[in-house]
């Protein structure tokens, strides 16, 4: 077989497609609600050396991760790497890149006794241990305390399943059924990759399937390169206070070659769990460099040759072991939130105005009242994305963090959790308006239905909102509610383990978007049409429209 | 023409209109084919050009089926009407919060879509059901009279109403449903219990909004074009092809008018899935290649598969608009005939999903195209011949051609030869892509299928993509750029019932399993027979929804007689064995059922092929000449040309050849080896091994 473009281009496809069939596949199989309805979950594929070539649909936040799981494992393993291996790992520090949940599969794929290429993908797990149902929560202070920790082990030797791990992993699990159905999902998944890479290996020739898989990166990092010279250059740095009265900082260099975020001076690591690994923050950086430059190719290794991450060891985006790190995913949205806002007012052509911003992490547990089984909604929440020059931002939709991602209906949530979905609507607290308004958040009101439930939720961007550009007018800001039986109500951002009993309603309460231009400049036409659709009061149209 | 009565299928496409006839002469059977231009806005003159045209009298006709893009079309072009919604309270922005997905996650600009109905008329009633269908706030109608108020004064044509859990308990629906009656009899409304019983609100109540958001328009097309068939003599009314392969009641479809949504391709695949019965060959890849698009569907044991996970307008980029209805399972690519080649920034080539449609059209047409497609490329080739271009309707314009590719060609730094076979096969391969989708993708073996290839572009590249998934053999069939019409004509009148119903499959639950198939079985002879059906002929098709418990999707197994509890542990197996194929493991856990899928069919006297003797096996009385043609892959040969016309029963002849008719060219590589059978349809085996 010739080494011609097109033959090269099929290749390409073809692989694009098996990581896309390897996240069909386990999207239809997993007993998880938070991997077959939220797609909490990511399928790629690497070189022979772990570097990603493709990756399936999902969250964006979980393309960057695969590489850095099989990197280790090659490293850990060196020549005890054998066809039929699968290997999984969940610790940040031996290749898992997220929390404990995450559980990753990676298995290495032959051609002619030699490795070809991986296939991998990741998938939150509802429980695999730790001090609290869900393995969350935020009263943790120490890994240890969020689950057993797989540090690179291989789960299935040459075909033959190790069914110790396996009992070890089910055993430390709240929900054991679940979790074997979903590391069965897992498996199914990336042989049904390996079975495609195999096959096309085999149809092409090693060499031009190599060759294949070389060109696409150098492809990506030619479309970067030649997007980071049409930037402004030189360096913009940002403050940012947070929530808590921390800061956080960066500063972002870019030249025709590189692009280079210096997160060095920040806050020392959390006592808590809101931290994230070096690798969880050089996604961060990876995600908003792919949005600047190119949304539209696939990502690969190439895309993101270009970029630079300089982090300081001990600090909250480079948490040292053992640090607590389960809800870092809310650490990861800030600094990918701080990277694009300190960047926006440069490029407002390619960054629209701050949203939601947050993953708004809902955990909700208790016993099913009709079947008295266990249930547990883990979910992220929708909100209000920021507007841009001409458009308003979009209501309720995932945020940056997350992407191919589907609520849960509010009737599905009714029969398999055992509670009441009083509404799910649009949130139209004042907020979020300009010449272009933010979209409108979201609120989503769950009755509880039995006693002895619990709440644990960590949301941000509850005191400091989702910034402007241009004049607007900054989001309304993320919070829960919790309304008790008798009627009082309290507000939380951050809670852990909050008991609830029957006929508590927990409102989720998401923020809009933030507004772009100067709200006095918005069309008339616009703002009745507003007024119209409940989405503003007459006279908060006047206050801020002079409506 | 023969006095005999004939059978006749219409279809309305964007640009041309349609016609298959089939008579009984002392003969034998003969198809009557006919194209006319599509007469928006009023259809039904194209439909009557196109009668005139194959010399159909409407008298004459015994059976008529028709199908229509109307519905797609008033969709994408958003030509439908001003819908008002009713739905529960708290549950008013449903349609505008949707499942919040952002497909284009990288791009920061990413545009949700826009709700079909919006927040001003989206109105809310108190009272609620339970996933059980249990009541647990009574339905308080108090607003009803205001809400009609309101929708009035806002110029509101249909009326959408979706409840949270109607697919349960359809008793509020139902009761809305008559209040709206009441107070409004002329309005046009629909409950979401009407068109479809399964579970998930926002899907539920897009379907129904866009239903009533069609519902004035295709009904308004529906009569105009019975009065004017009747008027010219029609004795029944015509059926009308729906989008699970089934045709309907001219009456029943203008009520619920979205089941008509993918009608155009479900009836090719329906052809192919009957076409496959009468030549013995059960296990189909159907692919349908038309100038714009490419569809493909996967048919095992003679049956096509029917699911209610229809969207439009989604894409890599889009979220789009969910259609729970019945659709046929199909992959649709934008790669057709017209589909433009382009070269990006970094040198990369790519074919579709652009097309550059019927004007200008690929740039051979002379008409101004300056874009290289997919048909320039296999001109270039001398796959089409230049001579007979579009049945020889056309001169094509070669020098036009040439440029065309030719700029290709610079772009990549190639030749114009290498500029088209890099075209063909990029294209090739966007369209095996496709069909592993629907095949490998989901457990199924290749080299268990017969690629059976339809439409325009179908003979031209199937041999190149049978060859690259090993297919067993390939069928083209007798007429095969107007063979959907020929499925229409085919179908049954059917019914897919999908049920939401929960139940572990435990001892005791077959007879509430079996009360729910009962049910929904009773509903639908009753309607029927209320339409004038014989009851005799009605017959019923049942299957299974299954997961392991706590699982989300499901998986669909069919289901042979009463159910029992003795047959639940059978049918478990069998959940267990279908779910091995597709996802290759099986699990120790329990298995639930989520819902019932219930076909109810009824014959409405279908068409019976009779085949012809077989003949010679010479076929050098079909021989055009000779020409080289390149087969891209397969090198360049002197192929010899065939008049697909010509060829008659039991003809045989190896390749490389081609084969043209006035709508379609079949390449056929070397080494190939082609007979044509008792009805006419072309079979090629694919080489040395077969």
């Amino acid at each position: 077989m010739s080494n011609d473009p097109i033959t090269l281009e099929i290749i390409q496809n073809s692989i694009q497609a098996a990581a896309d069939e390897m996240f069909a596949a386990m999207r239809k199989t997993a007993m998880s609600s938070i991997i077959y309805e939220v797609l909490d979950m990511g399928t790629g594929i690497t070189d022979a050396e772990g570097r990603i070539a493709s990756s399936g649909a999902g969250i964006p936040a979980f393309i960057g991760v695969l590489d850095k799981s099989v990197q280790f494992i090659i490293t850990k393993f060196g020549e005890d790497i054998q066809q039929g291996d699968v290997f999984i790992t969940n610790d940040p520090w031996h290749g898992g890149v997220t929390h404990l949940n995450d559980l990753v599969l990676a298995m290495p794929v032959f051609s002619d006794e030699h490795i070809i290429g991986w296939c991998a993908n990741i998938a939150h797990n509802s429980d695999v241990g730790g001090m609290a149902p869900g393995s969350l929560s935020g009263e943790a202070t120490e890994i240890f305390q969020e689950g057993l920790r797989l540090p690179a082990v291989k789960l299935i030797r040459e075909n033959i399943t190790d069914q110790s791990v396996m009992d070890i992993i089910t055993c430390n699990s709240r929900m054991p059924d679940f979790l074997l159905g979903d590391v069965w999902a897992a498996i199914a998944s990336v042989r049904i990759g390996a079975k495609r890479l195999e096959d096309l290996a085999g149809k092409y020739g090693v060499r031009t399937f190599e060759s294949a898989m070389e060109t696409f990166m150098d492809f990506g990092e030619q479309t970067a390169k030649a997007q980071l010279a049409k930037l402004p250059q030189g360096t913009f740095e940002l403050n940012e206070p947070q929530d808590d009265g921390r800061q956080y900082n960066v500063k972002i260099t870019i030249s025709n070659t590189e692009f280079i975020v210096d997160l060095r001076d920040n806050p020392d690591e959390d006592a808590g769990p809101t931290n994230t690994s070096r690798d969880g923050t050089i996604i961060c950086s990876q995600m908003v460099f792919k949005s600047l430059i190119d949304s539209d190719s696939p990502a690969n290794d190439g895309s993101f040759r270009p970029m630079k991450v300089l982090t300081r060891e001990g600090s909250v985006f480079h948490a040292r072991e053992p640090a607590a790190i389960g809800f870092y995913f809310e650490t990861e949205v800030r600094v990918y939130d701080l990277i694009w806002r300190c960047l926006a007012p440069h490029i407002p052509a390619r960054l629209p105005a701050g949203h939601f911003s947050s993953i708004c992490g809902t955990f909700i547990g208790g016993i099913h009242p009709d079947t008295g089984r266990q249930y547990t909604i883990i979910e992220p929440q929708l909100g209000g994305w920021g507007a841009w020059e001409g458009r308003d931002g979009n209501p309720c939709i995932f945020s940056g963090f997350h992407g191919e991602t589907y609520n849960t209906p509010a009737e599905i949530s009714e029969a398999r959790n055992g509670l009441y979905v009083d509404r799910m609507e649009l949130n139209t607290a004042p907020g979020g308006e300009g010449e272009f308004n933010g979209g409108r958040g979201l609120i989503l009101d769950y009755r509880i239905r039995t006693e002895n439930g619990f709440l644990t939720a960590g949301f941000t961007r509850s005191v400091v909102k989702p910034w402007s550009l241009q004049g607007g007018i900054e989001g309304s800001g993320n919070i829960v509610e919790v309304i008790k039986a008798d009627g009082s109500k309290e507000h939380y951002s951050f809670v852990s383990g909050l008991s609830l009993t029957t006929d508590d309603v927990v409102r989720i309460i998401t923020s809009s978007g933030a507004g772009y231009g100067d709200p006095k400049k918005r069309n008339t036409e616009a703002v009745q049409n507003d007024i119209d659709n409940g989405f503003i009061t007459a006279r908060r149209a006047r206050e801020v429209h002079s409506f | 023409m023969s006095s005999l009565p004939l059978r006749v299928a219409t279809d309305v496409g964007g640009t041309f209109t349609d016609l298959v006839a089939i008579t009984e002469q002392s003969d034998g059977m003969k198809i009557i084919t006919a194209k006319v231009d599509t007469t928006p806005p009023d259809f039904d003159k194209g439909v009557l050009n196109v009668l005139e045209a194959g010399g159909v009298a409407a008298q004459q006709i015994d059976f008529l089926v028709h199908g229509t893009t109307v519905v797609i079309n008033a969709l994408t072009e958003r030509k439908g009407v001003t819908v008002g919604l009713i739905t529960t309270e708290g549950f008013r922005d449903t349609l505008e919060i949707a499942r919040g997905n952002r497909p284009d996650f990288f791009n920061l600009h990413y545009e949700k879509p826009l709700p079909f109905v919006p927040r001003s008329l989206r109105t809310e009633v108190p009272g609620r059901m339970t996933y059980k269908g249990e009541e647990r706030t009574p339905l308080d109608l108090s607003e009803l009279p205001s809400i009609i108020k309101q929708f009035r004064h806002n110029g509101v044509q249909a009326v959408a109403i979706s409840l949270l859990h109607a697919y349960a308990n359809t008793q509020h629906e139902e009761a809305v449903l008559a209040g709206v009656k009441k107070l409004w009899p002329e309005v046009s409304v629909v409950a979401s219990h009407q068109i479809t019983r399964e579970w998930r609100e926002y899907e539920r109540t897009s379907t129904t909004v866009l239903s009533a958001y069609v519902q004035p328009v295709a009904a308004s097309y529906l009569s105009q074009l019975n009065d004017s068939l009747v008027s010219q003599g029609l004795a029944s009314s015509p059926y009308i092809m729906q989008s699970n392969c089934g045709v309907d009641s001219l009456s029943a479809t203008s009520q619920i008018p979205i089941t008509m949504v993918e009608s155009g391709p479900a009836s090719g695949f329906w052809g192919a899935a009957e076409l496959g019965k009468m030549i013995n060959e059960p296990d189909i890849l159907a692919l349908d290649i038309g100038g714009t698009t490419a569809k493909c569907s996967l048919i095992e044991g003679g049956e096509v598969r029917i699911m209610t996970d229809y969207w439009i307008e989604r894409s890599r980029k889009s979220a789009g608009y969910p259609i729970m209805v019945p659709v046929v399972d199909l992959v649709e690519i934008g790669n057709g005939g017209g589909s433009i080649a382009w070269v990006d920034d970094f040198g990369k080539l790519h074919v579709g999903p652009r097309s550059a449609g019927a004007v200008p059209g690929p740039a051979a047409y002379g008409k101004g195209g300056l874009n290289a497609t997919t048909t320039d490329a296999n001109l270039w080739l001398g796959r089409i011949n230049p001579d007979y271009f579009c049945g020889g309707a056309l001169q094509a314009d070669m020098d036009a051609a040439k440029s065309a590719l030719q700029a290709i060609g610079n772009k990549l730094g190639v030749s114009v030869d290498e500029a088209a076979r890099g075209i063909i096969r990029i294209a090739n391969n966007n369209m095996v892509n496709a069909l592993k989708l629907v095949s490998l993708n989901r457990g199924h073996d290749t080299r268990d299928f017969t690629l059976l290839a339809f439409g325009g572009g179908g003979p031209m590249h199937a041999v190149a993509l049978a060859q690259e998934l090993q297919v067993k053999k390939v069928v083209i069939p007798t007429a095969a750029s107007v063979f959907s019409a020929w499925g229409m004509m085919m179908s049954d009148l059917r019914r897919d019932y999908f049920v939401t119903h929960l139940a572990d499959l435990v001892e005791g639950a077959a007879s509430r399993i079996e009360d729910v198939f009962r049910e929904v079985e009773q509903n639908a002879r009753n309607t029927f027979v209320a339409e004038g059906v014989d009851e005799a002929r009605i017959s019923f098709l049942r299957y299974g929804k299954f997961r392991y418990q706590n699982q989300e999707h499901t998986t669909e197994v069919a289901l042979s007689g009463t159910v029992t509890d003795t047959a639940l542990s059978e049918i478990a197996e069998s959940f267990r064995t279908a779910y091995e194929r597709e996802y290759t493991y099986r699990l120790d856990a329990p298995v639930e059922m989520v819902g019932v899928h219930l076909v109810a069919r009824a014959e409405v006297g279908k068409l019976q092929m009779v085949p012809s003797k077989l003949g010679d096996t010479d076929a050098s009385a079909a021989v055009k000449g000779t020409r080289g043609v390149d087969f891209a892959l397969d090198g360049k040969h002197l192929a010899t040309i065939f008049d697909g016309d010509k060829l008659t029963p039991g003809m045989a002849f190896d390749g490389p050849a081609v084969v043209e008719d006035s709508g379609s060219t079949l390449v056929v590589h070397p080494q190939n080896n082609l007979s044509v059978d008792a009805y006419r349809n072309i079979h090629i085996r694919l080489g040395a091994e077969s």
